[in-house]
């Protein structure tokens, strides 16, 4: 191969490209839905984590202002975990705007993660979001095949492809140089995108935040170039491999449509229909049954409670347990707690699992479609996908664990039993010493792990396109 | 002539295709709807017998103290579902059927959420409505970009042009008989849903119905108003697909971050803090603090003693009113703001079918934003009425059986299905107007 050649013929077709209508058109409207996506994604990111911070700090400063009083109130008086975005959901939305993004957190109760954008939204949400992420995992990728539908299949029905070859040009050159054409051509868009990403990237991250945020910027950027060549190619190979450039065209679409609608999201029904979940309702019935099995904390001659009073009173060799050191009411707060969460947890996992399960058929699918890999790997580098969120939900609950279980000690260590002489409440310095909620992203090599099969199925999908450009080049028909 | 026309079209590989992909993912599309019910059911069973077990269990428990027992006690209002809205899931997969409240302060319980996968949240649900507005009008393009040209480029435009008196008549009557089957296979479908999901043909079913007519005939006129542009296959491909993206897609994601952005909610979270601390602030504070403004409200209460050293149900009660009192206004500002959103998408929908039909599809099948926030209206009437209907009884100290326990079954809210005929068609129609006559005239230079 010829690397003149090659930069020849790329060179045709970014001319060709910007002679035609449609490069002008989308170009125009790229940078118009490029400046939009820009905006409104900064625009969101940055209000939502200014109210989310500032409600934050206002539940911290409202906590530390309680007055003295019993622990066990403090636990009730709980407090909130909210979500903060990370810098690059500027970039991809992914389910930001479907999770819920505030949590309260109190002793005995699990709560739900409410007010979620979706909540509060009209039918509209249904039809997406624009973001840079969108613009190019979907209108891209049709740029693409819009711009190379006709790069062999027209110059072979216009006869010009005989005419390259008997030129002298191998196929082998035509191939790869139309190919690098058409992906240096995608990667204008690309590199307009990242380049405004790379600003809110350097404007946003402070200090510890830089290297993750660079890094996960890194990751994107790379998989998105793969993502461009692996289309390119596609592009390329359909052309070649069809009778007429309108052929090719309409199968281009056909393909952009089955990758980017209809397979995600029939796949993602399947997935709902074959593994069904359980309502919250039914699930709280499981848990309250386990719970139930367990003993009952409320009924003084539970065999489990009694058995654990005993126990106690054993081994702190007393009779009752107002004689007891510690603060009893407290012991079996704390014991309840670890308990109750136990069995809360284990039903959320298998919830979990069954998401999972769900889930899996689309994962799977990028095997056969590269547009799922970039679409899971874009939302997983962006923290915008379901494991950021889980990573979110198991902070707050690790922190209400925290929170109710330093309380209960607290109201063991401090509060006197029944009948005895002392205070029934303690200092306000104990709240001023818990430490408030801040939350800490998934580190980059989490992310990794999540999305390994992404990671595989698009670097296979990178092998099967070179491959498949080295197969034309030996066997593209010239007429 | 028009036997002929069908014959050849019959024959049309994309005639087949489209049959295929339209009734496989049409009857698809009707069984996850089909699903949807059935989870719907089993959850309103199982909302039905947990609340009954769970007032016996604790009944049993708490028998002699009234306010512990409702302390702990659930009332479930359930959003009575229609079979209607498995046509259009809409936003009623986010927003949860039922809710099961204590008597406690709502605001903390007014937005609890079912669960729910995100993923599928975001992809969305394959209902009819969206087989309708994404994929029907793709047929229609798929069946018609290249109606003339083709001809045009096989060369075999001349000759019919030679052998027929009208060739904008019979471009015309092409155009027809590709529109009038996938009429065929929209009625079909609307028809099978109606069979299969056990729909009765109401006002409703049937505004849906002729809405979808509308909105594939809108449809029809662009595809046919291209057509009479007579550009080339390809051109018609790249332009018709484009403004399928820009309509389905763009517009509305475009209209969505905008509105998304103009009204942000942080009233929702700011709600939710006011609501607690208006509550547990009471607890340091002087009885009086939480039973001034409680008597305000509650006047029948003023001669109930408060012993300031000792704790008391209605201080209890009191403190948790104070908690939604002191969270009120927060959270009507915080509705209003939502339904700001809702109109300014309405408002914008009406010049664009897509989106029309959308929300119309949701507000006709009772799933959009609006019917669930007429339940949470509802639901804050319904938790009043409870809290009223107990306060007398807890404040005097009455058992568990001062209450007739068999009426506290879980209960439903009859939605409001009604609509504005004009609202619902005129815009569609006025558009696909519009259209043809565009088409109707260029039709003329032919």
């Amino acid at each position: 191969m010829r690397k003149n050649v090659i930069q020849l013929l790329a060179r045709q077709l970014w001319q060709d490209a910007f002679r035609s209508k449609v490069m002008l058109i989308a170009s125009a409207l790229m940078l118009c839905l490029l400046l939009f996506s820009a905006y409104s994604g900064w625009e969101n990111y940055h209000d939502q984590n200014f109210t989310r911070d500032e409600i934050q700090d206002e539940v911290e400063e409202s906590w530390e202002n309680n007055p003295d009083k019993h622990p066990h109130r403090m636990a009730h008086y709980g407090s909130f975990a909210l979500r903060l975005k990370h810098v690059l959901s500027v970039f991809d939305m992914g389910m930001e705007n479907f999770v819920g993004n505030a949590v309260f957190l109190e002793a005995h109760k699990q709560n739900t993660v409410n007010f979620s954008e979706a909540s509060m939204s009209t039918g509209l949400l249904r039809f997406g979001e624009v973001s840079l992420a969108m613009l190019l995992k979907v209108i891209v990728p049709l740029l693409i095949f819009y711009l190379g539908f006709g790069t062999i299949a027209r110059e072979r029905e216009n006869g010009t492809l005989k005419l390259l070859i008997g030129q002298g040009i191998t196929r082998k050159e035509i191939v790869f140089g139309k190919w690098l054409g058409l992906w240096s051509l995608s990667l204008v868009f690309l590199g307009a995108i990242f380049l405004v990403l790379l600003l809110f990237v350097l404007v946003e991250s402070h200090d510890s935040m830089h290297t993750d945020s660079l890094l996960r910027y890194v990751v994107l950027l790379v998989a998105y170039l793969l993502f461009f060549g692996i289309l390119s190619a596609i592009t390329i190979l359909v052309s070649a491999f069809s009778a007429t450039a309108k052929g090719a065209l309409v199968k281009l679409l056909g393909i952009w449509l089955l990758f980017v609608i209809i397979v995600p999201k029939s796949l993602q029904a399947m997935g709902f229909y074959l593994y069904p979940t359980p309502s919250k309702i039914e699930m709280e019935t499981a848990v309250e049954h386990d719970l139930a099995e367990i003993g009952d904390s409320h009924d003084p001659n539970d065999p489990h409670f009694k058995a654990m009073k005993d126990s106690v009173l054993r081994v702190h060799n007393v009779e009752n347990v107002e004689d007891l050191p510690f603060n009893y009411g407290g012991f079996v707060m704390s014991q309840g707690e670890a308990m109750s969460t136990k069995i809360y947890l284990k039903h959320q996992e298998d919830l979990y699992e069954v998401y999972g399960k769900q889930n899996n058929l689309e994962r799977y699918s990028a095997f056969i479609n590269p547009y799922t890999a970039i679409k899971n790997l874009s939302m997983a580098f962006s923290g915008t996908d379901f494991q950021s969120f889980l990573h979110f939900k198991d902070e707050a609950e690790t922190y209400r664990f925290k929170l109710a279980q330093d309380m209960n000690q607290l109201q063991m260590d401090l509060i006197p039993n029944k009948g005895k002489e002392g205070p029934n409440t303690i200092s306000s310095d104990y709240w001023k010493e818990f430490p408030p909620f801040e939350y800490h992203f998934l580190s980059i090599s989490d992310v990794f792990k999540n999305e390994l099969i992404s990671l595989l199925a698009l670097v296979l999908w990178g092998g099967l396109a070179i491959l498949g450009l080295l197969r034309l080049s030996t066997n593209l028909k010239a007429i | 002539m028009y036997s002929l026309l069908f014959k050849s079209f019959f024959r049309t590989k994309i005639f087949l295709v489209s049959l295929v992909l339209l009734l496989t993912v049409g009857v698809i599309s009707i069984l996850i709807g089909k699903q949807y019910l059935v989870k719907q059911e089993k959850t309103i069973a199982a909302a039905q017998v947990f609340q009954e077990e769970s007032i016996k269990k604790n009944v049993d428990y708490h028998s002699e103290d009234l306010g512990l027992l409702l302390y702990y006690l659930r009332f479930t209002l359930i959003k009575k579902p229609q079979n209607i809205n498995a046509i259009s899931i809409g936003q009623s997969d986010v927003n949860p059927l039922l809710q099961a409240v204590t008597i406690r302060g709502l605001e903390a319980q007014k937005y609890d959420t079912d669960f729910e996968n995100p993923s599928l949240l975001m992809s969305g649900n394959l209902d009819l409505g969206f087989v309708i507005i994404y994929l029907f009008p793709l047929v229609l393009i798929a069946m018609t970009f290249n109606l003339y040209s083709e001809e045009k480029e096989l060369g075999t435009w001349r000759i019919l042009a030679a052998q027929t008196s009208g060739k904008a008549k019979f471009l015309f009557k092409k155009l027809l008989v590709r529109i009038l089957f996938v009429f065929a296979v929209l009625i079909f479908l609307m028809f099978l849903a109606s069979a299969m999901l056990q729909i009765p043909m109401n006002a409703n079913f049937w505004a849906i119905f002729i809405q979808s007519v509308l909105y594939v005939m809108f449809w029809s006129a662009l595809c046919f108003w291209m057509v009479t542009l007579l550009k080339n296959s390809s051109f018609n491909a790249l332009a018709l697909i484009s403004i399928w993206v820009v309509l389905t897609i763009l517009i509305p994601a475009l209209v969505n971050n905008y509105v998304i952005n103009a009204y942000q909610v942080p009233e929702a979270l700011d709600a939710m803090v006011e609501q607690r601390d208006g509550y547990h602030e009471k607890w340091d504070l002087e009885k009086d603090a939480t039973m001034t403004e409680f008597i305000k409200a509650y006047p029948q209460y003023k001669n109930y003693p408060v012993p300031e050293d000792e704790f008391s149900w209605i201080w209890y009660y009191g403190m948790q009113f104070m908690g939604d009192f002191a969270a009120k206004e927060t959270s009507a500002e915080m509705t209003e703001k939502i339904m700001l959103r809702n109109t300014a998408s309405e408002k914008i929908a009406l010049f664009v079918p897509t989106m029309h039909s959308q929300l119309s599809f949701n507000s006709l099948a009772g799933t959009d934003m609006l019917s669930h926030l007429d339940f949470l209206k509802s639901l804050t009437e319904f938790h009043k009425n409870l809290r009223e209907g107990f306060y007398t009884k807890i404040f005097d100290h009455k058992s568990a059986n001062a209450v007739d326990w068999k009426k506290h079954e879980a209960k439903f809210y009859e939605q409001d299905y009604s609509f504005s005929w004009l609202k619902l068609l005129l815009p569609t129609l006025l558009i696909t107007f519009i259209i043809g006559i565009l088409a109707g005239l260029n039709l003329r230079k032919l």
